[in-house]
């Protein structure tokens, strides 16, 4: 053959497996991306959280102290707040006062029934049962008054209210002054225990997190890795799709979606290690690097 | 892994600096590719492109996630 005829033929050959070469090339980096970006359990939407207790009052009234300020670190039994208890230390007196009344009342009707018992030759029969029955009528109405009592107390003591948990009190505006009712809660108290990051994955990441992987936090615009562990993955979320409660008949949206989104499934991160200088808030921004068992080692994503 | 870039106050998602950047970059590179006397030997041009662009990408990733540290 000529050899004019065979040099654009190579060269033909040549072009079209560099062609080939050049799509191989693509879809490596296509897929390596692809696994970086959509597969590897990372989520840049994560949150510092914490258990938050609103602290509410159990008795009505006007504070007149307020033991502690703001962001103040508390232990658990601490007074935060003090009610005004003038009305409840009332209230116990009359209740007390009440109390030894009815004290005195079954005193005298059990005088008077032993009495009546011992002269039962004279005394009618109804009448020693009439005598009975209002002992026990007065006993119950000691023990109620014992009740009142208790309860007078009770109410008393909730006028201090004391931090169930430890932590740190958080947005504390309260004055004295200022009229709480039952109920309403005065206080949030964060519960630093309970200090722990939640990354919410999307749920196509899901397959790459295990119970027990460690993990890397870093918080948004703070330097320094923040270490830890998956300590569980959410049991359930809300279906967004449909509506009814338990023992209703469901009520499904008959929507079609052309582009669907990942849902995400929070994900709860106990935190190991935190270095020094870092402080947590609750609240906070945080990326969140899932360090997969079965994550590849080398350079390339699998 | 670097997930966001912090600029001027502005925390943009990584996947989207990186491939602008790698878009700039593999721009620039075509140009000194077109002048290489032998290019139009190694096919189309076009897929050398995406497959510049794409491997630039993932190169910018990689090496981000390797030397970059947040904060």
């Amino acid at each position: 053959m000529d050899n004019a005829l065979i040099k654009p033929s190579i060269m033909k050959i040549v072009r079209a497996l560099c062609t080939l070469l050049a799509i191989a090339v693509l879809l490596f980096a296509v897929r390596a991306l692809w696994i970086r970006y959509q597969v590897e359990p990372v989520t840049r939407d994560g949150k510092v959280l914490a258990d938050v207790v609103p602290v509410a009052t159990d008795v009505a009234g006007l504070i007149t102290e307020v033991r502690v300020h703001d962001n103040q670190m508390v232990q658990q039994g601490q007074v935060l707040l003090v009610i005004d208890p003038s009305r409840y230390v009332l209230v116990l007196q009359q209740a007390q006062a009440n109390l030894g009344g009815q004290r005195a009342a079954l005193a005298e009707a059990e005088r008077e029934d032993r009495r009546n018992r011992s002269m039962s030759n004279v005394v009618a029969s109804e009448v020693i049962e009439q005598g009975q029955a209002k002992v026990e009528e007065l006993r119950m109405t000691v023990a109620q008054a014992i009740a009142a009592r208790d309860l007078a107390r009770l109410n008393l003591d909730r006028t201090q209210i004391k931090a169930p948990v430890s932590g740190e009190v958080a947005n504390v505006t309260l004055q004295p002054g200022i009229y709480l009712t039952v109920g309403k809660p005065a206080i949030a108290l964060v519960d630093a225990a309970s200090t722990r990051v939640e990354g919410y994955f999307e749920e196509t990441k899901l397959q790459r997190v295990h119970i027990g992987d460690r993990v890397s936090i870093h918080l948004m615009g703070v330097s320094g890795e923040i270490r830890g562990h998956v300590d569980s993955i959410a049991s359930a979320i809300q279906d967004r799709e449909r509506t009814g409660d338990i023992a209703k008949l469901a009520d499904v949206n008959p929507a079609f979606t052309w582009v669907r989104l990942a849902q995400r499934i929070p994900v709860r991160i106990a935190i190991d290690d935190v270095p020094k200088g870092i402080r947590l808030v609750p609240g906070q921004t945080a990326t969140v690097v899932v360090h997969s068992a079965d994550e590849p080692r080398g350079l390339l994503p699998w | 892994m670097l997930e966001e870039l912090h600029v001027f106050g502005v925390y943009l998602p990584t996947a989207l600096v990186w491939a602008v950047v790698a878009g700039v970059l593999a721009h620039l590179l075509r140009g000194v590719w077109q002048r290489l006397p032998w290019s139009g030997a190694l096919g189309h041009a076009g897929v050398w492109e995406l497959a510049l662009f794409a491997l630039l990408w993932w190169a910018l990733t990689v090496g981000a996630d390797r030397f970059i540290h947040y904060g």
